[in-house]
């Protein structure tokens, strides 16, 4: 099994822990159909 | 994933002034971002697994030419087409891996290098009809 994907909720924690850990944003904009 | 992305969803339906900053028209829409926010890679649609980490490196990779850090770029397209050839990011890939071994040396010759690596791999691409110019490089 893979490990459950932790999603940030805002651009604004998402920038400062890439900041931190020098690490890249995966922004995914879904729909619920 | 978790080594390289912090990830972030957002709800095309709530979210109004991030689709809006960002020209969101259709789901799923996947943007690689800098950790300023500053957009270098996106791609719409479902993907095959192996498709979906391919066009993640790729993202990573354009990040690392866009910031001139052209070794970092050349490894990601490097990985892109030794662990997932047949994906659908490789073409670009090897276009890419052809320009940042350009950027990094000055030496045109390996745009040509980097043609006829598109032509014996991908002739049918996008990317290679892209490249063709370099076919004039002496």
């Amino acid at each position: 099994m893979g490990r459950q994907i932790q999603w940030e909720p805002s651009l604004t924690t998402a920038k400062a822990k890439a900041k931190k850990g020098k690490k890249l944003i995966l922004m995914d904009f879904y729909n619920n159909l | 994933m978790g080594k390289d992305f912090i990830p972030l969803q957002i709800d095309f339906n709530k979210n109004k002034v991030l689709v809006k900053r960002f020209g969101v028209k259709w789901t799923p829409t996947i943007i690689i971002l800098d950790a300023d926010g500053g957009e270098h890679h996106r791609f719409i649609g479902f993907l095959a697994p192996e498709d979906f980490i391919a066009q993640l490196i790729l993202g990573k990779g354009k990040v690392e030419f866009n910031q001139d850090r052209f070794d970092q770029a050349m490894q990601c397209f490097q990985e892109i087409l030794v662990r997932y050839p047949k994906a659908d990011a490789a073409p670009e890939a090897q276009y890419y891996l052809g320009v940042a071994k350009y950027k990094a040396s000055h030496d045109p010759k390996q745009l040509k290098l980097g043609l006829e690596a598109l032509q014996r791999d991908y002739p049918n691409s996008e990317w290679t009809k892209k490249a063709q110019p370099y076919a004039l490089i002496p």
